[in-house]
């Protein structure tokens, strides 16, 4: 089994994130608190439950080297939380936005951190010695909808965004007196805080979930019309790649090598795309046993009941069966996944243990090393 | 200036109404020869057309509903339609779906579920989802 860890934590979890040595981990049940958890023997046990948020938390971000936790919510606030002795304390950080937070990343070099957001901007904090504050830098121009993810190139200066209005954008994130300018490289050379280096225009509905590849050459990002995007050479003239996939949509991917990309969605099972020799991206199979993507009236999906009413009842008998024969079968996630996360550990270029979390609250790791046919990519 | 784009669009609806109508001939004949996957392979190509004029996507749509309705063997018509004719195909099954016509409707729902089989849910989504290039 790809699955090696499956545990229910609540009924629904919004986002999770794990500690810099994978023993705990934090996450939302669907509402205003995080709850971290760590894993004695067989048994997770319950150690904190950070409550300051007023509203549902979002996004969660653990930083690997520095500790500290962030949080961002609907209530349009973030907090940093640093663990003093045996508590987490939180520090408010104003964003200054008028709709919900939506999203939240540490950049690599963990000295700022980006926010999206539903009031149509990406947020850039950083922390200000002399004043003992996080500040939030704006960038308020070209999004024209909600930015639903954001990605950090690892060169700690290039932010990737994806927006409710289709489009993929890089913006540069320099900041004077935080970042360098021997940190500058590639196509972001000149840029100043805010610039946009690239917009991408492949999809016609929701963009979600974008990441950069380990060495940032690459970029991936999902719509939602089932629908992935690969692009390269991300600059003045970038290559992209669009692949259809005949499953319902994703709303998240994780690169765990160059040339292997997992994406996660309403399918409620991971599936697989990889690049062959020649760099062409294709969607190679589900990473759970349960489905094999062959032809045949197997709607194993919410879809189903819809699908029964289109084709009339006797249709509905057959549809219905193959929801619960799927659900037999063992599908590790029952509900939509909105949420991967890599457990990277040592370098940087190969991950081959991730977990996923979803909306039927479960937290499942998985490892691919016991994928033979996929190892080639990884 | 916005009556020059005007009249750049209705020049440009023209030339599409022209070429649809050359097309329309087109899938006559073939139809007369008994190939009714060519006639709808020929009806999908160049389609939606690259307009918002609603003249030339109702021109398209009726060539389109022609070829969808001389279709008879519905697994016969899989066997030889390519991959890439799914997604636009299924934009004009819903088209037809929408029209409350009964044997159009009727048609359509026969073609939609083998359709779904070949093309899965993606395919359906990515029609539902694209609010730009509408037919």
């Amino acid at each position: 089994m790809a699955a090696i860890a499956v545990h229910q934590f609540a009924q629904c979890i919004t986002c999770h994130a794990w500690s810099p040595d994978h023993s705990m981990v934090a996450f939302c049940p669907n509402n205003n608190e995080v709850h971290i958890y760590k894993l004695f023997q067989d048994k997770w046990e319950k150690l904190h439950v950070l409550q300051k948020h007023d509203q549902i938390v979002s996004g969660i971000d653990w930083s690997a080297r520095s500790n500290r936790i962030v949080t961002v919510s609907h209530d349009r606030n973030s907090y940093v939380w640093n663990q003093e002795g045996s508590e987490w304390v939180p520090t408010l950080v104003i964003l200054r936005l008028n709709r919900a937070a939506l999203c939240v990343q540490w950049s690599p070099k963990e000295n700022k951190f980006a926010v999206g957001s539903g009031a149509k901007t990406v947020c850039i904090c950083y922390y200000e010695q002399e004043n003992n504050w996080w500040v939030s830098k704006l960038i308020r121009k070209k999004h024209e909808s909600s930015v639903t993810s954001i990605a950090w190139h690892p060169n700690n200066i290039l932010l990737a965004t994806t927006s409710t209005d289709g489009k993929c954008r890089v913006f540069s994130t320099f900041i004077k007196g935080v970042d360098t300018k021997d940190s500058k490289v590639g196509p972001s050379s000149d840029s100043k805080f805010g610039e946009q280096i690239l917009q991408l225009d492949l999809s016609f509905s929701w963009a979600f979930g974008v990441k950069w590849s380990p060495s940032g050459n690459t970029l991936a990002y999902v719509g939602h019309n089932s629908m992935i995007y690969f692009v390269d050479d991300v600059g003045p003239s970038p290559l992209a790649q669009t692949v259809a996939f005949r499953d319902l949509p994703l709303r998240d991917v994780l690169f765990v090598s160059e040339k292997m990309v997992i994406g996660v969605g309403f399918d409620c099972n991971p599936l697989v795309f990889a690049a062959d020799e020649t760099g062409i991206w294709t969607f190679l199979r589900f990473l759970d046993e349960r489905k094999t993507s062959t032809s045949g009236p197997k709607y194993g999906s919410q879809f189903s009941e819809a699908f029964g009413k289109l084709y009339g009842q006797s249709k509905y008998g057959v549809s219905n069966d193959a929801v619960e024969s799927s659900r037999t079968r063992g599908g590790v996630h029952e509900n939509c996944i909105n949420c991967v996360v890599p457990l990277r550990e040592g370098g940087f270029t190969r991950t081959t243990r991730f977990s996923t979390s979803g909306l039927d609250g479960k937290i499942v790791t998985w490892n691919l090393e016991s994928q033979e046919d996929l190892l080639n990519y990884l | 200036m916005a009556g020059a784009e005007g009249f750049v669009e209705a020049d440009n609806a023209e030339a599409i109404i022209t070429r649809i109508e050359h097309k329309s001939r087109k899938i006559e004949s073939l139809l007369k020869q008994c190939k009714p996957v060519e006639a709808l392979k020929t009806a999908l190509e160049g389609s939606p057309p690259k307009t918002q004029d609603e003249r030339c996507k109702s021109a398209n749509w009726i060539v389109v509903h022609r070829a969808i309705m001389a279709i008879k063997d519905v697994d016969g018509m899989f066997s030889s339609l390519d991959p890439e004719y799914y997604d636009i195909l299924m934009k004009y099954l819903y088209r037809g779906l929408s029209t409350g016509d009964r044997p159009t409707c009727d048609q359509c729902l026969r073609i939609h579920e083998k359709l779904t089989e070949k093309a899965g849910l993606g395919c359906i989504l990515r029609c539902l989802a694209d609010t730009v290039n509408t037919v």
